[in-house]
């Protein structure tokens, strides 16, 4: 709790003077559900009855300025902001380890023009991602950043950690997608990036924001580009029976430039384990999915180029309806039971490199996982989700059924399988993460993976917010 | 082989407030829930309700005026679960959660007399006790208290509308409550001692059908009573929405009607309720079609609709009841719609409470139908 009673109501009425006593919250329920987002560490400290860090206030500001006047109070009383968009981050970026004010972006919720001729659209940052769909898809366009977690994010959520989405190979990051976008610095200054983002009038400074996850200020805007919906979507499954060569048909299809929108490429143990369950099927080996979009022709003759590179390594073709089902399901994954539960240990420890090195470094931190935790029968599964020209994204997990029962024990394990994978990660020449972000979780590992360039890093950082504000203890700020 | 994901609790089979430990931490249907939608809190969103009461139940907080405040937040309307691709019955965990505050005593003090009235009167609107059914026959028509306190034109100009297809019901539950109210504020007994005493009726009557007026029957006769009260309809008697024998009506050629010059730019809204039994809504929607062409439609529709306050919001939160509705009405504007049409009695009460101070008019789909017979 901030400050004495005294100093508690005095920051309260401050902000209710600023967004309306209707939009300051500080009741028990609000302050317990606002303690945890999507991350393992404050869900399962919770969930065996231990209290979290919770945030003072929840404000819910109806404007750039309201934020801009909230953090002009939280800097003259020195009081942490954490930005708050759905909460569904999983690394703890949400999370109010030092208390203060959480800004709850959700108001923020209005979609302010659809640009039709240029394609884009300009959203507030708050409005929820199925809800933008929706929007969209009214008019037959699509925001094409597809991740599972659209129900329930915001564009500010999706921009604030560089998310990744489920057709990201053939259109892109989030962060891709954007033109521009409004920010409030931690000072309380308002600025608009520049109205598109490929020109040399100086450098790229927009970038900063993204994947600064609300450490240098909070996002209130931004203008997206959309695409008309597919006329046609194909998809497809083959199965490889060596995981090397399902990677080398991914490469391939990626440097050939064919445009597949998904390639999801199940590692064995995941084919055994999840994709038996979600969509039933029995194959040993690893299973894929590809995907070509667009114009039915176009789409048609790329799908006929990818079976070529696929059946000349080795590839069954397991047919159509074998992709679509996986297509249809692919959500699935994501809701409870079907999804990792507590009281297991769990995490997602994605990484991402070139394809010289992605092979190397998934065998490298699964045998480093594997081995070091075979006591408490960890298991390990994989698969590779989101691919680039020059390399791919392994989207690995540990899972362990019976973690230590005490908090602060099984705590302390979850840090060294963390441990454990992202020295792997590192030493393989691979980046700590690929969209989740950083947040709490990974915040500890910044100064390792980024060397000598970190104290350059750390000076943005100090510029930009000399109070040390904006979410503190986050991105390794 | 290893499972990736936990098994299924098989507690909440039989104690439905376990489904909290699955939605506590899901935030997949938050964007569908309307409570959340207006207020924006995540503790007064799906997994808001599901993190307070799996809480409470790890001893990290009590029920006190404010938690019992959020938990009473909660519509009842199901879209949570409608949209949960693991059906997790949300809803009903919330509900079971109230049982117990209820049997507690730490439910808010008005709603025990709201309950005491439901028990005595089987409604909230009047100190009159049900009307007993007269006659016998194959179809039965639920009146409930809505359609008799509220809204009588809906009843009236349905029961016109039927009998022009030759169908001539017998009223039951003139003047009870669906026991939809009373389940949801978390008085399960009263709930159930209302619905055994329709379904008695509808026994007694010796229907084989039991027409409703509103998607909340549908859901109170159809899940409610199942799920929450393990009640069920006479055996082999089938439950059917008017509007449904309306258009069935309509596309046989048996019921001829007018264009309506009153209706244009006018939006059709889907009945709280209407998303959780997974209604098209195609029939209410083509039966207003015949009068007055397409309807706009909102964005909060169909499978997604979001309810219009009638619910037991009215009288637990009234506020936050008007906002609902609100809500609705704004939806409708913003599609350019001047006038609303809906058919459930509760929901054209309360649309139309709000409606003047935007400047909109609401419309009873029955009553429109009947004034424009052939
Ligand atoms: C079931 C599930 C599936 C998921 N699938 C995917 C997926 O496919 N792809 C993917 O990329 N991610 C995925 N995620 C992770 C998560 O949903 C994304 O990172 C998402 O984009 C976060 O959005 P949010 O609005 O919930 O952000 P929050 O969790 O609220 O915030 C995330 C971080 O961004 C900061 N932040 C939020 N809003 C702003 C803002 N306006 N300005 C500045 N900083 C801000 C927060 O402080 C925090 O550090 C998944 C999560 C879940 C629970
Ligand atoms: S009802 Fe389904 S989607 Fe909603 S919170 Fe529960 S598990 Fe998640
Ligand atoms: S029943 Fe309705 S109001 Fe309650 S959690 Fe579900 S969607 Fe939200």
């Amino acid at each position: 709790m901030y400050g004495s009673t005294f100093g508690h109501q005095m920051v309260q009425s401050e902000l209710e003077e600023i967004v309306g006593a209707n939009y300051v919250r500080a009741d028990e329920v609000s302050r317990l559900v606002y303690s945890t987002d999507w991350s393992w560490m404050p869900q399962m400290w919770l969930d065996r009855g231990q209290p979290t860090p919770q945030p003072d206030f929840i404000v819910h500001p109806g404007s750039a300025e309201e934020i801009a006047e909230i953090l002009r109070i939280a800097n003259k009383y020195h009081i942490p902001v954490v930005p708050w968009g759905g909460g569904s981050g999983t690394q703890g970026g949400a999370a109010p380890v030092y208390g203060g004010i959480i800004v709850d972006t959700k108001r923020l919720n209005r979609i302010l023009n659809i640009d039709e001729k240029s394609l884009t659209v300009t959203a507030q940052a708050g409005v929820i991602g199925t809800q933008l769909e929706w929007a969209l898809n009214e008019r037959g366009l699509t925001l094409p950043h597809y991740p599972a977690s659209a129900n329930c994010a915001t564009v500010g959520g999706y921009l604030a950690p560089r998310g990744t989405g489920t057709i990201s190979t053939k259109y892109g990051k989030a962060e891709d997608m954007v033109l521009s976008m409004q920010v409030v610095l931690p000072n309380g200054e308002i600025v608009r990036t520049p109205v598109v983002p490929q020109h040399a009038a100086g450098p790229d400074w927009f970038r900063l924001f993204l994947g600064a996850e609300g450490t240098f200020g909070i996002i209130t805007e931004a203008t997206l580009q959309v695409d008309y919906m597919p006329e046609s979507r194909l998809l497809r499954a083959v199965l490889f029976s060596s995981l090397t060569d399902a990677l080398e048909a991914g490469r391939l299809m990626m440097t050939r430039r064919l445009q597949p929108f998904v390639i999801r490429l199940y590692d064995p143990a995941s084919t055994a384990s999840v994709v038996h369950e979600i969509l039933g099927y029995d194959f040993e080996g690893a299973y894929m999915v590809i995907g070509f979009d667009g114009d039915p022709d176009i789409a048609a003759l790329q799908e006929q180029k990818a079976m070529e590179i696929c059946v000349g390594l080795g590839a069954r073709d397991l047919g159509r309806e074998r992709g679509e089902k996986w297509w249809a399901h692919r959500y699935d994954f994501y809701y409870p039971p079907q999804t990792l539960k507590l009281p297991w240990m769990y995490g997602t420890t994605e990484t991402v490199t070139t394809y010289d090195k992605i092979e190397a470094l998934y065998w490298a931190q699964k045998r480093a996982i594997e081995e070091t935790y075979r006591a408490q029968k960890i298991r390990y599964i994989g698969h590779f989700s989101h691919w680039f020209h020059w390399g791919a994204m392994l989207y690995s997990r540990f899972i362990i059924e019976q973690p230590p029962a005490d908090a602060q024990e099984a705590l302390a394990l979850h840090n060294r399988v963390w441990n454990t994978a992202m020295t792997a990660v590192i030493d393989n020449g691979g980046m700590i993460n690929e969209h989740h972000g950083i947040g709490l979780k990974l915040a500890r590992f910044m100064r390792r993976q980024y060397g000598e360039s970190w104290p350059f890093l750390l000076r943005i950082k100090e510029t930009l917010d000399p109070n040390g504000i904006m979410n503190p203890g986050k991105t390794g700020f | 082989m290893s499972s990736s994901h936990p098994p299924i609790d098989p507690a909440q089979a039989t104690d439905p407030i376990r489904a909290t430990d699955n939605c506590r931490y899901c935030l997949m249907c938050r964007h569908v829930c309307p409570v959340g939608e207006v207020t924006k809190l995540e503790s007064l969103s799906p997994h808001g309700w599901a993190l307070t009461i799996a809480s409470q139940r790890r001893g990290l907080i009590e029920w006190n005026t404010d938690s019992v405040g959020a938990l009473y937040h909660c519509a009842d309307c199901g879209l949570c679960r409608a949209n949960c691709v693991t059906d997790q019955p949300l809803p009903n965990a919330i509900v079971a959660a109230r049982n117990q505050v209820v049997e507690s005593g730490l439910a808010p003090r008005p709603l025990y007399t709201l309950a005491d009235a439901l028990a005595h009167w089987g409604n909230p609107y009047a100190e009159q006790m049900p009307v007993q059914p007269t006659g016998a026959g194959e179809v039965a028509l639920f009146v409930g208290d809505e359609a008799m306190y509220r809204w009588p034109a809906a009843l009236e100009a349905a029961t016109r509308l039927l009998e022009i297809i030759g169908i001539k019901p017998v009223l039951v539950g003139r003047g009870r409550n669906n026991g939809y109210l009373a389940s949801s504020l978390g008085f399960a007994a009263v709930a159930h001692d209302l619905i055994a005493a329709t379904i008695a009726e509808v026994a007694a009557v010796g229907a084989r059908r039991l027409l409703v007026l509103a998607p909340a029957d549908l859901y109170a006769f159809g899940d409610l009573a199942g799920e929450r009260l393990q009640l069920k309809l006479p055996e082999g008697v089938v439950l059917e929405a008017v509007t449904d024998v309306l258009d069935n009506a309509l596309q046989a050629g048996q019921l001829a009607l007018r264009h309506a010059e009153q209706l244009a730019a006018w939006a059709y809204v889907d009945p709280t309720h209407s998303a959780r039994i997974g209604r098209s809504g195609d029939a209410p929607r083509r039966l207003g079609a015949a009068l007055g062409g397409e309807p706009l439609e909102l964005f909060w529709r169909r499978e997604r609709a979001h309810p219009s306050g009638a619910t037991a919001l009215r009288f637990s939160l009234p506020h936050m009841a008007y906002l609902l509705a609100q809500a609705r009405l704004q939806d409708a504007q913003r599609q350019g719609a001047q006038i609303v049409v809906t058919e459930a009695p509760g929901d054209l009460a309360i649309l139309s409470e709000v409606a003047p101070r935007l400047g909109m008019r609401v419309q009873g789909l029955y009553e429109l139908l009947a004034s424009q017979l052939v």
